[in-house]
């Protein structure tokens, strides 16, 4: 009822307009700037404004259940609100990171040598028009009420990140962002094909002509009136089309490519923001079509494309030889166990999911940028060349570094043991008693793997002098998302936590 | 009354250019020039375009006429002469090594319309809504065009022919969303056009700059990163 | 019994006077697009005057199939002619076979030949033979599989029964599996006439030459039976073509009003396919002789795909 007066009324809250204008606004400035320092200053104003914004527009949807403007076209539930919430996060940590990484990139004389200032300029220039425009597609994708505008949204996320992925030029940067968009495109046609699908069947329950038509409160309210063959293949190919934006296993193998070849914060955004808004609009779907086949078929693919996709990160963590690709497939592994989660369904199935994310969103990034400073400081990513002693050499991050690696593997007193945990009950509870253990089992692989390689980087003799790590901008983001970190592992704010209760809540279906 | 109004004659043109848009598609995969490919993805777009109008036409769907007009602008004229502008600056004309032969892709072609054929048949089952359903029959061919441009992404070596693979490929999508819901609502269709251009765009220019920097168009030769 | 035998021997008239005709006109007509004068169109009724007084040389080694050859290659062909309906929507042999008949007497007919081409004993026969027998190995799947489709919509492989089915529904030639079908056979008609992309009918360079090279060693009235038998399968498979997809004006009864009126159309209609054989033998040159099974492939491709789409459509492909 208040979303209708809200919707009706002059005084109607703004929130999420302001939120998709911030990130365009400060694109737009940014694309017109001279001044690096300017560039710099509007994208962490940009980065605070937004995360402002996503504040407030969580704290109206814990407020009132929802929020919606531009009647109805842009709607936000918990779920949505959740998953914002989450982009404006990595976004804002990202922003300063983002400023210290590519002024040492320009010391190191990265972007060509010191008489053509011009081009590194150009770089910049194209890192802080493209990245606000990132975050705006991804704020689009959860509040866009709309299944085909959110399709677009998504796509729009592949666009504004394929020139950050092809950021430093190089032979094999291109290889990578071709691999992204191809890989993507496909992926993303078949979304269209099943949003298209979608789309008919409602076309035939209702016979609307309008523009609600495709709007997933609408369909939701509707699927069970659906044709049972024509939604089992439209969820098949949400599924491949969104699991391989989201890089689920097979479909995942732009994925190490372009998270290693692209600027570390860049790869932070996208493993852990970009990410979810894949997993956002599985989720959608799948609630949709639980309402009209039921749990048991979408859980399925849901159960086997998870497992998939953590046993394929298994052996490529094991024999990994370059640790930014070591974490891709740690996001692989991850994004795996999200859609395991909703796959187990039940109460506590998308409770785990909406948890896992929340905490992963809040590790990956400190793991990108301890490893961006590691690669800025050797000026490879290779594990073997490295050969330890980060501890050393790099007195901040080293340590975080392997803080954040017992983090991302789950163990505990870190948050995403307690979401893993809570995932383990979800599959008992659902029981899938086998396929769980073999959840359990491939954990464990992926944890001694990844400890194993993140420890004989860090640990081990000095390699080279010590470095003071003078450049606060690289390394407050990662103190202070250290501390967020073990902030976690103890304590959830009363907040984030309902929030993440009533997006569980959403993905909660009873047919 | 006239007898282009007669609405057998519209659904016969219909069905007639959906078949010639499925035949240039099999074309595509038997096709070695690459000149010849964008012509015949040009004239794939622009016969999109025209069942576009029909269908709109006969349906009185004003939001196709939109459709069909940004399908001619863009797909049909537009990106082909984009794609013919970077041909020439390649100078690559003959390029397509195909890593299944011809006879047995175009061989593959005809299974995978079949494929595509029992797949739509439980949705053409059903009875169908607007001025007789015109343009349902079309979806075997949308889905037939789907899977054949997925069967030609893989099957492609080259950056620029994986390209056009997509395009037709998103060619099928289009006339699967004309053929069953009489396109969909505007905003996502502008929305679906905006985004193929830009990707276009963005692919062009990486096409572009793997040939400086690699000095080929082989994808087969993008295997440096792995594991 | 009489109307039956004049309907007989009425349509094998046609058939025999007709299609020298018919050459002398295509031949006349390339000669024009080529800015050439041409030898008239009443040449090939001369070319068959001169070779049918002339003497023959025969082979040494020549059996009897090299002598059987003409005349079985004539009787089969003019038998099919027969079994085509080209006036009369009742085709006068029409109860004897359907299309499939008419497929395999020309078949049989193209046996022949090879035979004969190899029964003389000189090399080119031989050449000449395999590579005829190569393309109709690829021609004739393709013919099949287009013949079929229109089968398939008609209900009935009877070719009377197929172009009466045609005359009722409108826009019926609008449909893919038709104009499919059609493009297939109109490839399949190119390369079984003989024409240029895949064979020159104007040359003995033995490169390229598929039929003169096997019909070089006959000469005199054997030699203008071949001629001739040629040119009346060249009649058939355009007859065939055309009143198949194009039954229009096809006289039912019989009357001598509907007579005329269909007798006109005919000419009318076989001109029309001769322009456009014509236009595609001087816009194209001759292929080299290993493309032309690809030229086949896409026939035979094209008539697949024919096939198909009358499942395709929903019924109305």
């Amino acid at each position: 009822m208040s979303a209708v007066l809200a919707g009706l009324g002059v005084d109607r809250p703004m929130t999420i307009l302001l939120l998709l204008l911030i990130p365009l606004v400060a694109s737009g400035l940014t694309a017109v700037t001279r001044s690096r320092r300017m560039m710099e200053s509007i994208h962490l104003l940009s980065a605070l404004a937004a995360f402002g914004t996503a504040i407030l527009l969580a704290a109206e949807v814990l407020a009132n259940g929802e929020s919606s403007s531009w009647s109805g076209y842009l709607y936000a539930d918990s779920l949505s609100a959740l998953v914002v919430l989450l982009a404006a996060f990595v976004y804002l940590v990202c922003a300063p990171y983002s400023i210290g990484y590519l002024r040492t990139d320009e010391r190191n004389q990265v972007f060509g040598s010191e008489e053509n200032g011009n081009m590194s300029l150009v770089k910049l220039r194209k890192y802080y028009t493209l990245t606000p425009l990132l975050a705006f597609s991804m704020f689009l994708v959860a509040v866009a009420s709309n299944l085909g505008v959110m399709w677009v949204a998504l796509e729009g996320t592949t666009l504004a990140s394929i020139f950050l992925v092809t950021f430093y030029g190089r032979p094999t940067s291109l290889e990578a962002a071709w691999k992204y968009a191809m890989i993507g495109g496909v992926g993303l046609s078949m979304a269209l094909f099943g949003t298209i699908l979608t789309y008919y069947e409602v076309h035939q329950a209702l016979g609307a002509e309008s523009l609600t038509a495709l709007s997933w409160q609408v369909i939701t309210s509707h699927a069970a009136k659906f044709d049972h063959t024509v939604m089992r293949l439209a969820f098949i190919l949400i599924l491949l089309g969104y699991g391989t934006k989201a890089g689920l296993a097979p479909m995942h193998t732009w994925k190490p490519d372009a998270y290693s070849e692209a600027p570390a914060p860049v790869a932070a955004l996208l493993s852990a923001a970009v990410l979810n808004s894949a997993m956002y609009a599985l989720a959608r779907f799948y609630v949709i079509t639980v309402r009209c086949l039921g749990p048991s078929f979408p859980s399925q693919l849901l159960i086997l494309f998870g497992l998939l996709s953590i046993g394929i990160a298994v052996p490529f963590i094991l024999v990994q030889r370059s640790y930014r690709r070591l974490l891709a497939y740690s996001s692989i592994d991850h994004g795996g166990i999200m859609v395991l989660a909703l796959g187990f369904g039940g109460v506590l199935g998308p409770l785990g999911m909406m948890l896992h994310m929340t905490f992963h969103s809040v590790t990956k990034p400190l793991l990108f940028f301890c490893a961006g400073n590691a690669q800025q400081r050797t000026g490879h990513d290779s594990l073997r060349k490295t050969a330890g002693g980060l501890l050393h050499t790099l007195p901040v991050s080293g340590p975080v570094f392997l803080l954040a690696a017992l983090a991302v593997t789950g163990t505990p007193p870190f948050s995403l043991f307690q979401s893993e945990f809570l995932i383990l009950r979800a599959g008992f509870s659902a029981h899938h008693e086998g396929w769980t253990a073999l959840f359990v089992a491939m954990l464990v692989a992926i944890f001694g793997g990844f400890f194993y390689h993140i420890s004989q980087l860090v640990l081990g003799p000095p390699n080279g002098p010590p470095d003071t790590e003078t450049c606060k901008w690289k390394t407050y983001p990662v103190i202070g998302l250290a501390a967020v970190v073990v902030l976690m592992g103890f304590w959830l704010p009363g907040p984030v936590y309902a929030l993440v209760k009533g997006a569980a809540q959403i993905l909660t279906v009873h047919p | 009354m006239f007898f282009w109004q007669d609405p057998q004659f519209g659904d016969r043109m219909i069905t007639l250019m959906a078949a010639l848009v499925l035949v240039l598609q099999i074309m595509m995969v038997g096709q070695r020039w690459l000149v010849t490919n964008i012509r015949a993805f040009a004239l794939q777009s622009l016969l999109l375009a025209g069942i576009s109008c029909t269908i709109a036409y006969f349906n009185d769907a004003r939001d196709l006429y939109i459709a069909a007009a940004l399908m001619l602008l863009l797909k049909a004229l537009l990106l082909p002469v984009m794609l013919r502008r970077l041909v020439a600056r390649i100078e690559i004309r003959r390029e397509i090594e195909p890593l299944v032969n011809v006879p047995l892709s175009v061989l593959i072609s005809g299974l995978l319309t079949l494929l595509a054929y029992v797949v739509a048949e439980p949705l053409q089952a059903r009875p169908a809504m607007g001025a007789a359903g015109l343009g349902r029959n079309t979806l075997p061919v949308a889905i037939a065009l789907f899977l054949i441009g997925f069967f030609m992404m893989i099957n492609r070596r080259k950056a620029l022919t994986q390209v056009l693979a997509l395009l037709s490929l998103e060619n099928g999508l289009f006339l699967a969303a004309i053929s069953l819901t009489y396109g969909m609502p505007m905003i996502v269709e502008v929305g679906i056009f905006f985004d193929v251009l830009v990707a276009v765009m963005i692919l062009a220019i990486l096409v572009y700059r793997i040939r400086e920097t690699f000095d080929s168009m082989d994808v087969s030769r993008l295997s440096r990163l792995r594991g | 019994m009489i109307g039956q035998l004049a309907m007989i021997l009425g349509q094998a008239a046609l058939v025999l006077l007709l299609s020298p005709l018919i050459t002398g006109f295509s031949k006349t007509l390339k000669a024009r697009l080529q800015t050439r004068r041409g030898p008239g169109i009443l040449q090939p009724y001369r070319d068959l005057h001169k070779l049918l007084r002339k003497g023959m040389v025969v082979p040494e080694t020549a059996s009897w199939i090299f002598s059987a050859t003409p005349t079985v290659l004539f009787a089969t062909t003019l038998l099919a002619g027969l079994m085509i309906p080209m006036v009369l929507a009742q085709a006068p042999l029409s109860m004897v076979g359907g299309v499939l008949a008419v497929v395999y007497l020309l078949a049989l007919g193209r046996f022949f030949l090879a035979l004969g081409g190899l029964d003389a004993g000189s090399s080119f026969g031989g050449l000449g033979s395999s590579r005829e027998m190569t393309i109709s190995a690829i021609a004739e799947p393709a013919l099949m599989l287009a013949v079929f489709t229109v089968a398939l919509s008609a209900g009935s492989t009877n070719l009377s029964l197929m172009a009466q089915a045609a005359v009722g529904q409108s826009w019926r030639f609008l449909a893919p599996s038709q104009m499919l079908a059609f493009a297939a056979l109109f490839i399949v008609l190119i390369a079984e006439t003989g024409r240029i992309p895949v064979d020159n009918p104007a040359t003995h360079l033995e490169l390229t030459m598929i039929h003169e090279a096997m019909i070089l060693e006959y000469s005199g009235p054997y030699l203008a039976l071949i001629e001739w038998s040629a040119w009346m399968k060249q009649m058939v498979l355009m007859t065939l073509l055309m009143n198949v997809f194009f039954p229009y004006g096809l006289s039912a009864d019989g009357s001598p009003v509907g007579m005329v009126i269909s007798v006109v159309l005919f000419v009318f209609k076989l001109a029309l396919l001769v322009l456009a054989i014509v236009l595609v033998e001087t816009t194209n040159a001759k292929m080299r002789l290993f493309r032309v099974p690809e030229l086949l492939a896409v026939a035979f491709v094209l008539s697949a795909l024919a096939l198909i789409s009358t499942f395709l459509f929903g019924g109305r492909g």
